[in-house]
């Protein structure tokens, strides 16, 4: 077939949505009516694919499937749908996606329509300036309002809704309709199959056999194996091995022209030598420019990752190189603690970024690890005028009259709820310390609030204190907004008299007493009775704000001990000598690990 | 029975007495009913029970015989050995007799509980060479008594230690503390277990073993009392007994063990300083040139395997040198002499002593005292034994 008229019959999308209103149903509906997977097999099949990749090492994220579809005018259609994560914690992979379509498929529940991520979801395609279709889901439920969700669409994000799909994805009603309006709605992939090579990187894996796998969109020029190639932000020169489309296994192909979307194996060892959002172009007859970066995103959470077995911090190290290349936004570096060792501060994008970091990092790569509380950056001002970018506790100044003002990242958090839980809702935000923004009545029942939050209570536990307060009906987005004074204060612990930094923390000068109290009333049930009385303080400088005791040991001894009882006794003795082996010696105060662990729990300990 | 010594180890040439043991353990394991608290091998007897035991027995101390040097001490216990009946005493005496001699100034200890300590039974010890007696007495409160399952009233306790007393025995009490109470409160369990005490010592025994009530896996008090609230933790009554029992001469020469001066148990001794003791009978166990061996427990493998001409040895255990030094540093930990540094590294070597040494520095100095030849825990330190010994271990 002609290049050009091939070209005309791709199209290349993605399925934005608010979490649960019916994503990947419809994918697996659009999948099997296509009959890319019969429909039989589908299940099966696909977690095949999953079983045997996770087998050879590599990873699965955001796995483009490629599905030929014939449409009302006869002609047979390309329709590359590239997946996207559903969590806010992942606009950044949202965007990348987006990047590589030219068209979106909004899906919105048509029960409970608009919610916080439709709007950013729909808000990022529009900035990518794609096609938008959108679809009413769960059109089969008897509680479906149409004409309301319509509305709600128009007055929220401004998108005409009045030619939406009526679909229901677990019926089947709609879907042949959604797969047309791909075709009719969405413009076939620009892009000249003679200029130079230019092509989008939009995720890399690393497999075992073929090193690394880099998921990428042609704009320009044409792709196929023994050509050169050079990625345009390091410069690296590779020849193409393999190019490939996704069936969705991988399948490869002679070549991959503009508007396809498909795989290149380059021989590239190390994932770091494909980053993602590169361009990669032809090394002899390089594109002018490369192609318009992603919103780069800075991480916002911090925690420190600590391997379990302390001899494991080479496995972790490797581990997180890896990581990071498949998913750019994590950064990393060393830094050591008193109580857990070696271990690293990781950047995270949100707190389910860092959750699924951690269970990638015990899945894929075997590493078991503790991770400390999460926390954000400060800027500390000092009373000599210097700036201290404060990444933990330990980094404020241990005299905290030669602080200044401490500024905090502050957020804008807009939450979708019914109007019936305004009330406690926004006695959440201000228990937050939160600045009330705004508040309007998108229906008579539904209300949008807004309000500027620390990034810092919000990370805490807003997630669920939001959701047991809502009982889930409510639904949020935020955004960055910058640093703002606040009257912030380092507390510290002492443990006999000894500061331990594992348990320090940053709080609002007004919730120090409580927070401090909770800390130490938490320890001292977590720290065994000792052979003296241990006292635990909570401190701001040199001012003790709290003080509670773990009582002496006062009787610990097995009565009796004969002939038949000394080797169960010593097996004893031993085992407990090993539990306290495994503790951490805090001056002469045996720690168990137990208590730093409560300590990294992330709902923390007011949670 | 083969040991097979370790000349590879070159401390065991350093050892005091190597060759001959001269301890000696019987086991009697029949109980005329079993304690709920009880996790000892012991069984109602019936049918050819007391015939089977004898002939096995006899089978055993052939076998272990050639281990023993002259006895110094003898224990024999169970179980309930007073069950026994005369004519069995009488066999149990004459193999005893047979294969083992005792020292002139031998400590023979038998175990006997109130319910079934008779006449006949101790004039059958005095005549032989039995000279200690040491009594399950338990409680001397009988709703206590009943709780723990005994099936002997007060009276019949205070009876049998003044019978014991009378026939010239020296005598020894065990009484239990830490009772899970329905009518939780200090005041409580101290009021009864000061009532025990003073009970017991207006009896004037030789010698009083105080017992924390231990739930043990898989005894009916398992199921019914690990991890209940009821149970008190033992201090009150255990400190009480440290601050009441010496006031009237009875010194706590060990953990759980107070004696008026001359009546400590050697053959508990004997244990506590690291020494090698046989044990004969089933689920009885050993130590003979550093090994430790458990016989199997039940009754019929026992007989079985010593009628085929086997060994009902069922597991042993030998430790290397540092375990066995810090073991013995645990075992003299208990007593009220402690450790004393010349003979301890005489005999384990330098290098472990120097090391459990430098472990005992980071024990708060209230817990143990030393006077720079024997190292001993103080009141305190024996109420926290474990925590010091798992220092150490």
């Amino acid at each position: 077939m002609d290049r050009a008229l091939y070209q005309s019959r791709i199209r290349n999308f993605s399925i934005i949505a608010h979490v649960d209103h019916g994503k990947s149903t419809l994918a697996d509906r659009l999948i099997e009516t296509t009959h890319t997977v019969e429909s039989r097999n589908m299940k099966a099949q696909l977690l095949d694919m999953l079983e045997l990749e996770r087998e050879r090492g590599i990873t699965i994220k955001l796995v483009p499937v490629r599905m030929t579809y014939t449409a009302n005018d006869g002609e047979s259609y390309i329709l590359n749908l590239i997946d996207t994560p559903g969590h806010v914690d992942f606009n950044y992979e949202v965007s990348r996606s987006l990047a590589a379509c030219e068209g979106a498929v909004l899906v919105v529940d048509a029960a409970q329509g608009v919610e916080a991520q439709t709007v950013a979801n729909a808000y990022l395609a529009v900035e990518q300036n794609l096609d938008l279709i959108p679809v009413f889901n769960k059109i089969d439920l008897p509680s479906a309002q149409p004409e309301r969700i319509a509305r709600e669409i128009e007055d929220v994000i401004g998108l005409d809704a009045s030619n939406a799909v009526l679909a229901s994805a677990k019926d089947g009603t709609g879907i042949d309709e959604v797969l047309e309006r791909i075709v009719t709605d969405i413009r076939p992939p620009s892009g000249d199959p003679n200029a130079p090579l230019s092509a989008l990187i939009f995720d890399s894996v690393y497999d075992n056999y073929k090193g690394v796998i880099s998921y990428v969109r042609v704009v320009d020029g044409e792709i196929k194996p023994h050509k050169e190639i050079s990625f345009m932000a390091t410069g690296d020169i590779h020849e193409i091995e393999e190019v490939g489309v996704f069936t969705p296994a991988m399948q490869p192909v002679e070549s991959l022209g503009p508007g396809e979307v498909g795989y290149i194996v380059a021989g590239i060892k190390s994932l770091k030598d494909a980053g993602v959002g590169d361009t990669i172009t032809d090394a002899r007859n390089p594109a002018p420019a490369p192609l318009p970066g992603y919103r780069r995103v800075k991480p916002v959470v911090f925690c420190g990752y600590y391997p379990i077995e302390r001899e494991e911090i080479n496995a972790l190290r490797d581990a997180l190189e890896k990581l990071q290349i498949n998913d750019s936004a994590i950064t990393f570096e060393p830094e050591s603690s008193a109580a857990l060792g070696f271990g690293f501060r990781c950047g995270f994008l949100g707190l389910l970024h860092m959750e699924i970091a951690k269970e990638r990092l015990y899945r894929e790569f075997g590493v078991e690890l503790v991770a400390t509380a999460p926390n954000v950056i400060y800027q500390v001002k000092l009373t000599d005028g210097s700036v201290i970018e404060a990444h933990r506790p330990s980094d404020f100044p241990s005299d905290p009259t030669r602080q200044e003002e401490v500024l905090e990242p502050f957020i804008r958090v807009t939450l979708f709820l019914p109007d019936g839980y305004v009330g406690s809702c926004i006695q959440l935000c201000q228990e937050k310390r939160g600045t009330y923004a705004s508040m309007d009545y998108i229906t008579p029942e539904r209300v949008r609030l807004t309000y500027d939050l620390p990034l810092a209570e919000f990370i805490l536990d807003f997630h669920d204190r939001l959701k047991s307060t809502t009982r889930g009906y409510a639904s949020l987005d935020y955004e960055h907004t910058g640093y703002r004074v606040s009257d912030l204060v380092k507390v510290d612990i002492l443990i006999q008299e000894e500061p331990v930094d594992a348990f320090s923390f940053i709080c609002h000068r007004d919730s120090a007493y409580h927070r401090g109290h909770a800390v130490t009333t938490k320890l001292k049930e977590l720290i065994p009775r000792q052979l003296f009385e241990v006292p635990i303080q909570a401190a701001i400088g040199k001012k003790v704000i709290v003080r509670v005791n773990v009582k002496a040991l006062r009787k610990d001894v097995l009565a009796k001990c004969y002939g038949g009882d000394i080797t169960r006794k010593r097996k004893l003795l031993e085992k407990q000598k090993e539990g306290k082996k495994r503790m951490k010696q805090v001056g002469r105060v045996a720690i168990p690990q137990e208590a730093f662990m409560a300590f990294m729990d992330v709902s923390g300990e007011d949670g | 029975m083969r040991y097979h010594r370790r000349h590879s180890w070159p401390l065991w040439m350093y050892r005091e007495k190597m060759d001959k043991v001269t301890s000696l353990y019987l086991h009697v394991p029949f109980c005329e009913s079993k304690c709920p608290y009880c996790a000892f091998s012991s069984a109602e007897k019936s049918g050819r029970d007391e015939e089977v035991y004898l002939d096995s027995i006899a089978l055993e101390m052939a076998l272990r015989a050639p281990d023993a040097g002259t006895l110094d001490t003898l224990y024999i216990g169970g179980g309930t050995p007073s069950v026994l009946s005369r004519d069995a005493w009488r066999a149990v005496i004459e193999l005893l007799e047979k294969f083992f001699t005792l020292s002139s100034s031998a400590e023979v200890t038998v175990e006997a509980n109130p319910s079934s300590l008779k006449h006949e039974h101790l004039e059958l010890w005095r005549n032989w060479r039995v000279n200690r007696l040491s009594l399950g007495v338990q409680s001397f409160d009988d709703a206590r008594l009943a709780f723990l399952g005994r099936i002997h009233s007060s009276h019949q306790a205070v009876k049998a230690v003044e019978l014991s007393l009378s026939s010239g025995f020296s005598v020894s009490l065990d009484l239990m503390f830490g009772l899970p109470s329905n009518t939780p409160g200090i005041h409580e369990e101290l009021r009864e277990w000061a009532g025990t005490l003073r009970s017991a010592i207006e009896l004037r025994p030789h010698h009083i073993s105080v017992y924390q009530l231990t739930i043990e896996p898989d005894t009916p008090f398992d199921r019914l009392y690990s991890d209940s609230p009821l149970m008190s933790d033992g201090y009150v009554p255990y400190r009480y007994a440290q601050w009441f029992l010496p006031r009237l001469g009875y010194e706590q020469y060990e953990v759980a063990s107070f004696a008026l001066p001359g009546h400590e148990s050697r053959h508990n001794l004997n244990y506590w300083s690291d020494d090698g003791y046989i044990g004969i009978g089933p689920s009885a166990w050993g130590c003979v040139n550093e090994v430790r061996y458990k016989n199997t427990p039940r009754l019929v493998d026992y007989a079985a395997i010593l009628a085929s001409g086997g060994d009902p040895i069922t597991s042993t255990e030998r430790l290397e040198g540092e375990r066995v030094a810090r073991q013995a540093a645990v075992l003299a930990l208990r007593t009220r002499s402690g450790i004393n540094w010349e003979k301890f590294q005489a005999r384990y070597g330098k290098i472990f002593a120097k090391a459990i040494k430098n472990d005992l520095k980071f024990i708060p100095n209230d817990l143990i005292s030393s006077d720079g030849f024997n190292t001993r825990l103080t009141k305190k330190g024996l109420r926290l034994g474990n925590a010091v010994w798992a220092s150490i271990i």
